[in-house]
């Protein structure tokens, strides 16, 4: 049934394409969160809503 | 000038659109969870339904749902949005005008479902079944929303923008893309409409906003919300900035391409539910990585359950969010999915998330928001100790019963004895089984009112205890971030726009890839099984169908699993509903499936049935519907209708469309002349019981393959 269903469906490249985009963005977002000297900017980040005067 | 020379500024923040907000979400609230309870109590007693066609469950049904997402949820939404923002931006909102504009154009849409869904004007699309005037209204009020939180993101004074403010942003955008998608239909009437996407097509986009409604509007902003309130309600940050960021974009990622896990089993291609499939077990990840980053926000601060009781509704809303979205991707592998979809297990799930996720995060943001605004203290801590046991006993009950009925029901239906046959061939012993848990559900439903009630007079209270002159005060804010800026740091999160762009790629990839395959229609229809259309009595039956909301009981889709094609007949095939504007396969079985329902019974069968069902099924909880048998069917503007439908690729001949209801008026004749030779009353031609009988007589009688 998987077969009868996939036959139809020849539009391979964009499902590459889309797992592609997906790996490269997460493996991109993995770098920059976890890049050399990013713990005094998170410290900040995370001090922003206590910070509100409030 | 502060010690690092920045320049001090006084703002005043606009509390006064939060108020009006807050509000609205609890009126709205008491709205939603009324009609819940009355729902509840239908299924369980059926004479609730009181013979009105208004309240009867096929309509009441959408307006809960309609009510608790986009008044309840949505007014909660905004109201802490208009809050957390202003503060995390260090600037007031962009204009007063556009939030006001805001506010009563989004009360007035909800006035207008309000309205109009009892009227029956729906498209009977899962939270979408707003007609086509208000389905503009909301674009223009989402605009206007959108121009007034970008503008103030352009103005503030915090370069950084926050992660709760990367919520919203994915929120505003994402909504807005699948609202207009999933809306684009041609109009009939003033009040009807046929949406441009047909069975499959219809199928998945229905449920690619369906299930990204869940996902853009009842939980990223409802994060954005949790990564807000709770830290400030703990003082103290965020368990980790890091794990925020990735599971945001994970989150935002991966979710939209989630939707086709609705469709499991049905005629949708098969690689398409298996990508749902995957994409909704993947979701695991970020899901769970937004709980554990709530919940360990606390970790040091547990103490403080016991001095801010408020903190309990957080709690319980993260663990009822864990809760939820482990059990999202377990029924969505398809062999869970077997057992479950259809039944009240998915009804449980839900309510899980509405209640126990967005509603006691909402109250536990009102609780804190409330005596912030009114500038005083919260009437009685005890009276919200107490609406949260309440709360919280009415959800476990509410999401047990609905466990434990829908596997029941579900096992049932799949049981098949040693000799080859069902175990339970009729579909009613499989009903009566659950209804005594239909009753513990409105209990727990019930329950959970309670506790709201106690909350409004809590609140009411609160707000009577305020000082009666309500002063604006302003704040002194600096500008920061912008120095860092020069640097090189952080330039994507001090991007608004580039952001916004991002993130809107991010959705756009699952949603493309997902959906333009199946734009191309006819490479999954087999030209030897193409079906008929229906005639024009038959359409108008179907409009009817729909008016009456009868989707949220019945599907019209036999899944290919051996108890379901004995019960019912062979398996639902992609070319069945090709011109099925909107599709029918429906969500939930409250009644059997109808697809194969054509010819097995005599027309008498169908109007006594939909006159008083327990005339012919005697334990029946089907509402009546006597109006049927006295309204009339308006025939003239079949010729209108058809020619929509032709225009959007109907094979109707010309002559049908130009004389269509002289032939539906010659069809009626001989369905109302065979009711009375049967014993029926007189003059039912031009009656709605007569169109509807013709449509349900049609229901799988249609391929020219049979």
């Amino acid at each position: 049934m998987k077969s009868e269903g996939l036959k139809y469906f020849t539009d391979t490249h964009l499902t590459a394409m889309g797992l592609l985009i997906f790996f490269l963005f997460f493996v991109g977002v993995m770098i920059w969160v976890y890049r050399k000297n990013s713990t005094e900017i998170y410290a900040h980040m995370e001090q922003i809503p206590l910070k509100d005067g409030e | 000038m502060n010690t690092s020379g920045n320049l001090i500024e006084k703002i005043y923040y606009d509390d006064d659109i939060v108020k009006k907000f807050v509000l609205a979400t609890m009126i709205w609230a008491g709205a939603a969870f009324l009609f819940g309870l009355i729902a509840a109590l239908q299924l369980a007693y059926w004479p609730m339904n009181a013979n009105l066609e208004w309240i009867t469950f096929g309509r009441l049904r959408p307006l809960h749902t309609n009510a608790a997402i986009f008044a309840f949820a949505g007014n909660a939404i905004f109201a802490g949005i208009y809050h957390s923002s202003q503060r995390l931006l260090k600037t007031r909102m962009f204009s007063n005008l556009l939030s006001k504009m805001h506010f009563w154009g989004w009360q007035l849409i909800i006035l207008s479902a309000a309205i109009t869904l009892p009227l029956g004007y729906s498209q009977s699309k899962e939270y979408a079944e707003l007609e086509w005037p208000i389905d503009i209204a909301i674009t223009v009020v989402w605009v206007i929303f959108a121009i007034n939180f970008f503008m103030t993101i352009r103005q503030r004074r915090e370069k950084h923008m926050y992660v709760a403010i990367w919520f919203y942003i994915s929120t505003i955008i994402t909504v807005a893309v699948l609202h207009i998608v999933n809306s684009i239909e041609i109009p009939v009437t003033f009040l009807q409409s046929y949406p441009v996407y047909a069975g499959i097509q219809d199928a998945l986009v229905q449920w690619w906003y369906g299930h990204n409604a869940v996902a853009f509007f009842l939980t990223t902003p409802f994060l954005g919300l949790m990564y807000y309130y709770v830290p400030k309600a703990a003082n103290r940050p965020v368990y980790s900035y890091r794990l925020s960021i990735i599971h945001f974009w994970a989150l935002v990622f991966i979710y939209i391409w989630a939707g086709p896990h609705h469709l499991l089993y049905t005629s949708l291609p098969e690689w398409a539910q298996t990508l749902g499939m995957i994409f909704s077990i993947m979701l695991w990840a970020p899901s769970w990585g937004g709980m554990i980053n709530g919940l360990l926000t606390l970790k040091g601060s547990w103490h403080l359950l016991k001095t801010e009781p408020l903190i309990k509704f957080f709690v319980a809303a993260l663990t009822f969010y864990g809760m939820s979205t482990f059990e999202g991707p377990l029924l969505s592998i398809k062999s869970i999915s077997a057992v479950g979809h259809y039944t009240d297990w998915i009804v449980g799930h839900v309510h899980s998330g509405a209640l126990g996720w967005n509603g006691f995060l909402t109250f536990g943001m009102i609780y804190y928001l409330v005596p912030r605004l009114w500038r005083t203290e919260l009437y009685s801590k005890k009276l919200l100790e107490n609406h949260f046991w309440i709360g919280l006993t009415g959800v476990l009950l509410y999401y047990t019963s609905m466990v434990v009925a829908g596997i029941t029901q579900g096992l049932m239906w799949l049981a098949v004895g040693e000799d080859g046959t069902l175990v339970y061939p009729d579909f009613i012993e499989t009903v009566v089984r659950i209804v005594p848990l239909y009753w513990v559900r409105a209990l727990g439903g019930f329950l959970f009112i309670v506790g709201f009630v106690m909350m409004c007079y809590n609140i009411y209270k609160t707000i009577k205890l305020a000082p009666k002159e309500q002063h604006d005060a302003y704040i002194e804010v600096s500008r920061s971030g912008y120095d860092e800026l020069t640097k090189g740091h952080r330039k994507l999160e001090g991007m608004g726009a580039v952001f916004s762009v991002l993130a809107f790629l991010a959705i756009a990839v699952g949603s493309v890839i997902e959906i333009y395959p199946t734009l191309s229609l006819h490479r999954y229809v087999n030209p030897n099984n193409i079906v008929d259309p229906y005639s024009p009595l038959e359409l108008a039956g179907r409009d009817i169908y729909i008016k009456e909301g009868c989707y949220v009981c019945h599907s019209q889709q036999i899944r290919p699993i051996a108890s379901e094609v004995m019960r019912y007949g062979a398996a639902s095939t992609v070319e069945e509903s090709m011109y099925d504007r909107p599709f029918q396969w429906g969500s939930k079985r409250t009644g059997p499936d109808l697809s194969r329902l054509g010819k097995k019974y005599p027309n008498l069968w169908h109007y006594s049935h939909m006159l008083d069902p327990r005339a012919v099924t005697p334990k029946s909880i089907m509402p009546n519907y006597p109006w049927l048998a006295e309204k009339k069917t308006d025939f003239l503007v079949l010729r209108k209708k058809l020619s929509v439908m032709k225009q959007l690729d109907v094979p109707y001949a010309d002559d049908v469309v130009a004389n269509a209801d002289i032939y539906a008026q010659k069809q009626a004749k001989e369905i109302a002349a065979d009711l009375e030779s049967n014993g029926a009353p007189k003059g039912l031609e031009d009656k709605e019981i007569v169109a509807l009988i013709a449509y349900l007589q049609s229901l799988g009688q249609k391929g020219k393959v049979q």
